[in-house]
């Protein structure tokens, strides 16, 4: 075999995958810290019951993904601005028959506004977080959260009261007062690892075939930079070096992804910007995410997983419209695709009406007659309307929609 | 059995010296390398020139090994790794494995000079695209390359005409767990950018730096010629990205000094990466048991840390970069003192 030039050794080694050796991790293993709390009495440590999956996380270590039997942390964001996007987490549920828990007495993680600086304070963020998990272990169901922000905020504050003895004394004495423990689960879990660990189920059902769609990515800040080595990583994934989530589901059902530069970037949400300088969230939105999508990889659909994106790159583009940017890109999240390729109905499951930029070419690009079913929405309207159905259940919704070339 | 031995781990600039050392004090050396070859990391990453005196790398560490080779106090024995240790201070049994075949070794000392290695820069951050982008490179890429005296974008083979180092990639970085500053990147893409100009003369070389630590005489010697004679533009700044333009890179950051957003396209980058425990320190303190510090280092310093080749373990020293970042002259410099301690104990034991 002859010996490679120095540069066809460094190319040669560009193009394996990063080998990461979770022996030499530069961070602690939250696995280890929580099971010597736990050991210690310090803590009531939740194990995932039933079907689990692992997956590689940043730094080699595995994590524990759970199938079913799960709690449902829901977004603040979801349920005020794209019902949409749980409604198909649920319906995903619902076509596997997987067991799951839709609980009514879940709190705001309230991690917005810590990371709007708008009120914090360590004790507080933590009690509320514990009691969410003390909730959830008392049904017996395993947290799987819906939201970005509150699944990072959360790992900022298992990291907290692994590390600080004062902090857990001060949660427990207020969730003393309620009457429950101290429940940090063995993992935590973001809904878009269960879409991740899903993917090929969904594609056995995949009704909807999505070849004609290029899509780009946004992953989500609050799933991989916080608490970056709790994030699922796969070598057949851009060599390793992003996460996976997103990307794997839209590579199995026959997605192009399509790069683009700045897939690193903020959406613009940045919490606190979008509070108090929405114009530069608007503006951030637009440029520096939508029109580089545009400029280089000319998408379909842009796909993310979290609440915030998912509205900062949909709802921006309506503002720009009026200064003539160049914008036009459905955003959904990976569960609304998911569903969406299983046959989920676009109003009364996907709820694409919640969305602003326009979504009509998209559907009319996956041969969906958008039409046709927005008459059929607007038939449950009237219903309701006269009086005839309180609301749209899930006995209308469960049945994936027919569609011409099925 | 007391043993006067010393065992020496690493054939590496530092244990090369260690053996020399422990040789011309009168001692007994066996020096044991993984490789097939002696010459550590400046032999297997194919270093040009060595920061001090710019000497030819191969040609240094060919003096270094025939210098122990040449002595008939020194045992070599290659391809050969540290299996499992018992016993204490003056009467070690140490199992190897060299070419294949077990054995058992009595030393009353152990020298541990295992390195370092090179900080992978796709390891933690992705943000400089070492990965995705063919002319991102690192501080070893470039040195074969200069080696050679054929530096070339690796996109396109062609001559680089705008190049830039980025500092302190693995190094002083709290986020990856690497807080400590690895000492010798400043010098060394100081030196890389005056060979880059002397190889490309019509080449523009810029370094981009949190603040260069230019220790001892570099200052004189590298860092005021790479400003004065070869014209290497330093920009104290912090890069936060670098994209792909066109065929371009596209550097975008903060330049510090002049309290401003900065955005410059490069032919090439080279990110300035620093040192990490090498594969074979973190499993040889594990193995021998000896502490290792936060960083995954073989803690050094004694009791009153005034003792730089002291392990945790009696009878145990350490040497160069297996004891945190070091440039060539401190490890060698430590190399000796491991080889005079070393023996010194073995002495008073035999004794």
């Amino acid at each position: 075999m002859t010996e490679l030039t120095t540069v066809e050794q460094i190319l040669e080694r560009k193009s394996h995958p990063v080998v990461r050796d979770a022996s030499i991790a530069p961070t602690d293993d939250m696995h280890e810290r929580l099971l010597e709390l736990e050991a210690k009495g310090e803590i009531v440590l939740q194990r995932i019951k039933g079907d689990y999956v692992e997956f590689p996380t940043k730094y080699g270590r595995m994590k524990k993904i759970p199938i079913e039997h799960t709690w449902h942390h829901k977004s603040c964001g979801h349920c005020g601005h794209i019902p949409g996007y749980a409604s198909s987490i649920l319906w995903l549920h619902r076509q596997f028959n997987l067991d799951y828990h839709d609980p009514t007495d879940q709190t705001s993680c309230t991690g917005w506004n810590y990371y709007a600086s708008a009120a914090s304070n360590a004790v507080g963020q933590a009690a509320v977080m514990s009691r969410n998990f003390a909730a959830a272990y008392e049904t017996g169901y395993f947290p799987l959260i819906h939201c970005g922000t509150s699944f990072g905020h959360y790992k900022e504050i298992r990291e907290q009261l692994v590390h600080h003895k004062d902090l857990r004394d001060d949660v427990r004495r207020i969730l003393d007062k309620m009457g429950k423990p101290l429940v940090i689960p063995e993992e935590i879990v973001h809904y878009s690892e269960w879409v991740y660990a899903m993917r090929d189920r969904f594609k056995e059902r995949q009704l909807v075939d999505m070849s004609a769609i290029t899509a780009t990515v946004h992953p989500a800040c609050h799933y991989y930079k916080i608490v970056a080595e709790d994030a699922i990583y796969d070598p057949e994934i851009y060599g390793g070096q992003r996460t996976a989530v997103v990307t794997a589901l839209l590579e199995k059902l026959g997605v192009n992804v399509a790069d683009y530069s700045t897939w690193f970037d903020c959406c613009g949400f940045g919490f606190r910007h979008v509070l108090v300088q929405r114009d530069f969230t608007r503006s951030y939105a637009v440029l520096r995410k939508i029109e580089t999508m545009i400029n280089e990889a000319n998408p379909d659909l842009t796909v993310t997983h979290d609440t915030g994106c998912v509205t900062t790159l949909d709802k921006s583009q309506f503002a720009a419209k009026a200064h003539d940017r160049k914008v036009g890109v459905p955003v959904l999240s990976d569960a609304q695709v998911a569903a969406l390729a299983m046959g989920a109905h676009p109003f009364r499951v996907v709820q694409f009406h919640w969305h602003s930029t326009d979504w009509r070419p998209f559907l009319t690009k996956l041969g969906i007659d958008w039409q046709k079913y927005w008459d059929e929405f607007q038939g449950d309207l009237d219903q309701i309307r006269a009086g005839t159905k309180s609301g749209i259940t899930w006995q209308d919704a469960d049945t994936p929609i027919k569609l011409q070339s099925n | 059995m007391t043993s006067g031995k010393v065992l020496i781990i690493g054939g590496g600039p530092s244990g090369l010296e260690a053996a020399r050392c422990v040789a011309e004090l009168g001692g007994e050396a066996i020096l044991i390398e993984k490789r097939e070859r002696l010459g550590g990391t400046p032999d297997r990453e194919n270093y040009a020139k060595l920061t001090h005196h710019w000497r030819d790398a191969s040609e240094a560490m060919a003096d270094m090994a025939a210098a122990v080779t040449s002595n008939k106090n020194v045992e070599v024995k290659y391809s050969a790794e540290v299996k499992g240790m018992s016993g204490s201070a003056g009467n070690f049994e140490v199992q190897i494995e060299a070419g294949g075949k077990s054995e058992a070794l009595n030393v009353g000392a152990v020298i541990i000079a295992t390195g370092f290695q090179h900080f992978d820069p796709g390891r933690a951050t992705q943000y400089y695209n070492y990965y995705s982008f063919p002319d991102v490179i690192t501080l070893t890429d470039l040195e074969k390359m200069l080696k050679e005296h054929n530096v070339v974008r690796p996109s396109n083979g062609e001559a680089p005409k705008k190049i830039a180092f980025i500092q302190c990639v693995g190094s002083r970085d709290r986020q990856i767990g690497n807080e400590y500053c690895s000492k010798v990147c400043c010098g060394i893409a100081s030196k890389q950018a005056i060979e880059l100009r002397q190889q490309l003369p019509d080449s523009k070389v810029m370094i981009f730096y949190i603040d260069m630590r230019m220790y001892g005489y570099w200052e004189n010697e590298i860092y005021w010629p790479a400003q004065e004679k070869y014209k290497v533009n330093y920009v104290k700044g912090v890069v936060s990205e670098v994209l792909q333009k066109g065929d371009k890179l596209l550097m975008r950051g903060e330049d510090t000094t002049m309290s401003r957003p900065m955005e410059v396209t490069m032919d090439m980058v080279v990110l300035s990466v620093g040192m990490e425990p090498s594969a074979g320190t973190r499993a040889i303190s594990q193995l021998l048991g000896v502490k290792q510090n936060q960083y995954g280092f073989i803690e050094s310093g004694g009791a009153g840390g005034l003792d730089p080749v002291a392990t945790s373990q009696e009878g145990i020293f350490v040497a160069g970069a297996a004891s945190g970042p070091s440039d060539l002259d401190d490890s060698i410099a430590q190399a000796g003192l491991a080889a005079a301690r070393a023996l010194a104990s073995v002495r008073k034991v035999m004794a």
